[in-house]
């Protein structure tokens, strides 16, 4: 029942008299009101609004969004009421799912509301409700479809010791002009309202409103029943919030101090850090760290040394403050061990014929390298756990040696990793740093172990001849026990300093040449060797792998590119000069591209380039290989070199020169082969009688002996048949056969000693129209690299003494004989001998 | 040097005030009475005083006023009558449901004799001095 205007008014409260008068506008504290609906001190019925996060107090004006379907439930009920009355109250903290909250999960104090304002936005409603008094639920009456409650309204907290919460109320007061100055945004009328209000209960609602307590602590202040213990919550939840405050304020007002643009940030995480230690919560950061490491640590598989160390070393690590030096280290390392593969291999699947039909698939040719290949493997089918091989694949640049390394992985179904050796020039780049340096890092062989994720993977070290070797380190040595099969289960890295188990691993090297490789080295390898490719094979490999690969690569569709066969033999011969097939493969690719040109440009749909379009894409030949001479004068003779690049022929030039001396020697020769000159000299002076020379022509001629190109350096002993030839062609003035090259190394007793490359010699000489070859006998077996197709052509003279060598490669006539030496002249009839007329067997 | 708002670190410092917040920005909380407060102009007359209260809707059983001192107080109820079954709330801006409103006089009218009526919706209250 309302109250009428003809009540007497209550009397006051005794023990807020003093107050009275001074609170206008308003109610005197501690006055119950009146008007109430729903008659005084009766509980009654009223709907309820669940508030979440969010603690309403008595005497202030809230801005709330109601969404939920429960609430706008209630809000509308309320609303359709006279007086628009609904009481708020908290949803308890422990809830934790997100729907529409039920009676049980809210409190049972809450506050009354008269609902100001009300405005419908997009997604529900905007209400403003001011809180009235404090209500007790006395009983549910329902929850849908919305909550609504018997409340009972409870008494303002009453005062039990009006001094103590006089005292206290002046401490509040105190302390907030003190907070109030360490905050710079406080609105105007928030600073006024807690200043201004004198009065403890409505003072202590309103601090609990607008500090950020939490729900627990905001329902302990609605739930005070006296104003002392009120405003004693009061007091202390804004002690805590004012000495934080003065705390971030010292770590801005130091931070401030140093700061520039670079330490934002780690004063930011100072400042939180120092919130966090302040709440108890600086839990997190590195304790959670090394917590993580120690659980992956658990999980991971570990040989027993491993575990026992990296425990020794995670300890040491949980003592350590994240700023020491050593920290980083330590937890680098740390992730490294548990990074590697210690026990970790990949299934081998090892079927022969498929090996084989993988390395068919991806490499033409080379019949005996695949053959040995297949050999090793089969090795490993059958024992398993036998020491995997170290194959050194040694040949020209460009001829396959890292692709092939691939296929090996590929047909045994094993990850490949592939490290440079080029350049390196320290152990430690192999071997590793010890920890004891800043920055230290394993070393490359356990870097590609832990790219490759398994302890067994193809492993391939590409360029062992390149190894550095100076005063600085020879990086040779570390591979020496890297690659020793009965040392290296246990290979040590410096950074790790615990033994890997490295026998598992499939190496294989590669070089472009044997001799710079140290013996010691050379001996653990299973050396295969790979010759150049002959033009048959490149023309194979071109129609194959490079028309097909640049034509995609080039953006081309596979009919619209054809290179006829007689042009890649062109490109081979004349655009190119190697063994491999790399510079054709890039030739072929810059026609792709001029031909790409063309069809964009809608000059053409598809294009053939035949041998006689080639200058118009790629400009005139760039190579002129030494051709057969159609006609050798005496004192020339045809020999064949080995390079890099494959094989090639060349001329050794002599003459002689009256009245010189001894034996002049150009052409950039090495010291081996101006020996070799030398020796042959030698040889034909002290068998001179034998074949027919005049020996003192050695004593009063010189001779000069010249090997073009000048400019290229050339060395070896192979050369010595050749220089031995030229020069008996020069005594005798029996001419060398035009169409016969050769090649041997050759001892001053006269023996023919065999020579390497033999295969690459041989193609060189074939492909510059030589038709016959002298080799040492003791090549004999060699010839079995030579293609079918090229042996075809060619006749091969097989020798084992420099008797034999002038047999077969000079003509038997003397074409235009030598100068009788003066000598001859003086002691004899003083003339010159009559010439024998020039006569040449056709 | 830290100068203005411009500077990144002033910024940074605000982000750290949502997250470590000692007054809820977010909640907009305002302080009031326990209830509302109809406005009022006060006019001198020659013979007392005339308030005018801002107070539509109020039947006069739901009002009270009283005189302490010098202090008149103005209470009552004001209620939405107009609300029928079926009506949905589009929006409320008049406040319902209690209401209070003191005004402090310079001099006591304890005494004075007070009539109020009801002019274009305003509530007029006339305080008259005794007359002697």
């Amino acid at each position: 029942m309302p109250e009428s205007s003809q009540n007497a008014p209550p009397a006051p409260d005794p023990e807020t008299t003093t107050a009275a008068g001074q609170t206008a506008p308003g109610t005197a504290p501690g006055e119950e009101l009146r008007f109430s609906v729903q008659g005084n001190g009766q509980p009654f019925e009223v709907a309820v609004l669940a508030l979440q996060n969010l603690t309403l107090f008595p005497e202030t004006v809230v801005p709330l969004g109601i969404g939920r379907p429960r609430s706008t439930a209630a809000v509308e009920s309320a609303l359709a009421t006279p007086e628009k009355l609904i009481a708020c109250i908290t949803v308890r903290p422990d809830r934790s799912d997100d729907t529409d909250a039920s009676s049980a999960d809210l409190y049972e104090v809450g506050t009354l509301t008269m609902i100001k304002r009300m405005e419908r936005t997009g997604e529900g409603m905007r209400i403003i409700v001011q809180g009235t008094e404090r209500v007790r639920v006395v009983e549910w009456k329902q929850q849908d479809p919305h909550l609504r409650a018997v409340v009972e309204i409870l008494p303002l907290p009453r005062t039990v010791d009006p001094e103590q919460v006089e005292a206290t109320k002046r401490n509040l007061q105190e302390m907030i002009t003190e907070a109030l100055a360490l905050l710079p945004n406080v609105p105007p009328e928030v600073r006024l309202a807690v200043l201004g209000s004198v009065e403890a209960t409505r003072l202590s609602y309103f601090l609990a409103s607008i500090l950020n307590l939490g729900v627990e602590e905001e329902q302990k202040m609605i739930e005070a029943n006296t104003a002392d213990e009120l405003v004693r919550l009061a007091h202390a939840n804004l002690a805590r919030e004012v000495e934080i405050l003065q705390l971030r304020s010292k770590i801005a007002s130091e931070a401030q101090t140093e700061m520039d643009k670079a330490q934002r940030d780690y004063v930011l995480r100072q400042q939180m850090r120092a919130i966090q230690k302040e709440l108890g919560e600086d839990e997190t950061g590195e304790a959670a760290e090394t917590e993580l490491l120690r659980e992956r640590l658990e999980k991971v598989e570990l040989p027993e040394e491993v575990r026992a160390e990296a425990d020794r070393e995670l300890k040491r690590l949980q003592r350590l403050p994240p700023a020491a030096p050593d920290y980083h280290v330590i937890r680098t390392y740390l992730e490294f061990i548990l990074e590697l593969p210690w026990l970790k291999s990949s299934e081998d699947k090892l079927d022969l014929a498929e090996a084989r039909r993988i390395l068919d698939e991806d490499h033409y040719g080379l019949e005996d390298v695949k053959e040995r290949i297949l050999e090793f493997l089969a090795v490993i089918k059958l024992r398993p756990d036998t020491k995997s091989p170290i194959i050194l694949f040694v040949g020209p640049p460009g001829v396959g040696k890292t692709s092939l390394g691939r296929s090996i992985a590929r047909a045994l179904g094993r990850q490949f990793e592939r490290m440079s050796l080029g350049g390196v020039r320290d152990e430690a780049e192999l071997r590793g740093h010890r920890r004891t340096y800043i920055g230290a890092m394993p070393g490359r062989i356990i870097q590609s172990i832990r790219r490759a994720g398994v302890n067994n993977p193809v492993l391939m070290l590409d360029e062992v001849d390149k190894l550095g070797n100076d005063y600085r380190g020879d990086p040779s040595a570390a591979l020496l026990e890297i690659l020793d099969p009965q040392q290296n289960n246990s290979f040590r890295d410096h950074y790790l300093d615990l033994p890997f188990d490295l026998s598992k691993i499939f190496f294989i090297a590669t070089a472009n040449q044997l001799g710079p490789i140290p013996a010691p080295l050379r001996d653990r390898m299973e050396i295969i060797p790979l010759a150049g490719y002959s033009d048959r094979e490149k023309l194979e490999i071109a129609r194959r792998y490079l028309i097909p690969r640049q034509t995609a690569e080039n953006g081309l569709n596979s009919g619209q590119l054809k290179v006829t066969d007689d042009a890649v033999e062109l490109i081979a011969a004349r655009y190119t000069r190697e063994a491999g097939v790399r510079q054709l493969e890039r030739t072929i690719g810059s026609i792709a591209r001029k031909v790409a040109l063309k069809i964009a440009q809608a000059q053409a749909e598809n294009v053939t380039v035949s041998a006689n379009e080639l200058r118009e894409y790629l400009g005139p030949p760039r190579f002129y290989p030494e051709q057969a001479r159609k006609e050798l004068p005496a004192g020339v003779a045809t020999g064949m070199a080995w390079t890099e690049m494959g094989g090639e022929v060349l001329f050794i030039e002599a003459t002689l020169l009256p009245g010189g001396r001894g034996l002049t020697i150009t052409g950039q020769l090495g010291e081996v082969m101006q020996e070799s000159a030398r020796a042959a000299q030698s040889y034909l002076w002290s068998h001179a009688a034998e074949f027919g020379i005049e020996p003192a022509i050695f004593k009063e001629f010189g001779v000069h002996l010249h090997v073009p190109a000048g400019a290229i350096p050339k060395d070896g002993p192979s050369a010595g048949v050749t220089i031995t030839s030229a020069l008996a062609s020069l005594y005798t003035g029996r001419r060398v056969r035009p169409d016969t090259a050769m090649t041997g190394e050759i001892t001053l007793s006269g023996l023919v000693f065999p020579i390497g490359g033999v295969k690459e010699k041989v193609l060189a000489a074939h492909r510059a129209g030589i038709r016959r070859i002298i080799l040492p006998s003791r090549n004999e077996a060699d010839v079995d690299d030579i293609p079918e197709d090229v042996r075809h052509d060619l006749q091969l003279v097989f020798v084992s003494g420099i008797a034999e060598v002038l047999d077969a490669a000079l003509e038997v006539l003397v074409a235009n004989p030598p100068p009788t030496p003066p000598s001859i002249i003086d002691a004899g009839r003083g003339r010159l001998p009559e010439p024998e007329p020039l006569s040449v067997k056709s | 040097m830290i100068t203005g708002d411009n500077f990144p670190y002033s910024l940074a410092m605000r982000d750290i005030d949502k997250e470590f917040s000692l007054i809820r920005t977010d909640r907009r909380v305002m302080p009031s009475g326990r209830l509302w407060n109809p406005a009022a102009d006060v006019y001198r007359s020659a013979d007392g005083w005339i308030v005018k209260v801002d107070l539509a809707g109020v039947c006069s059983d739901e009002l009270e006023i009283e005189i302490h001192e010098s202090l008149l107080s103005i209470r009552g109820c004001r209620r939405d009558t107009h609300y029928r079954d079926g009506f949905v709330f589009h929006q409320m801006e008049i406040t319902y449901s209690r209401f209070e409103k003191s005004i402090q006089f310079p001099a006591p009218i304890e005494g004075a004799s007070i009539r109020h009526d009801y002019k274009d919706g305003f509530l007029i209250i006339n305080v008259r001095r005794e007359q002697d």
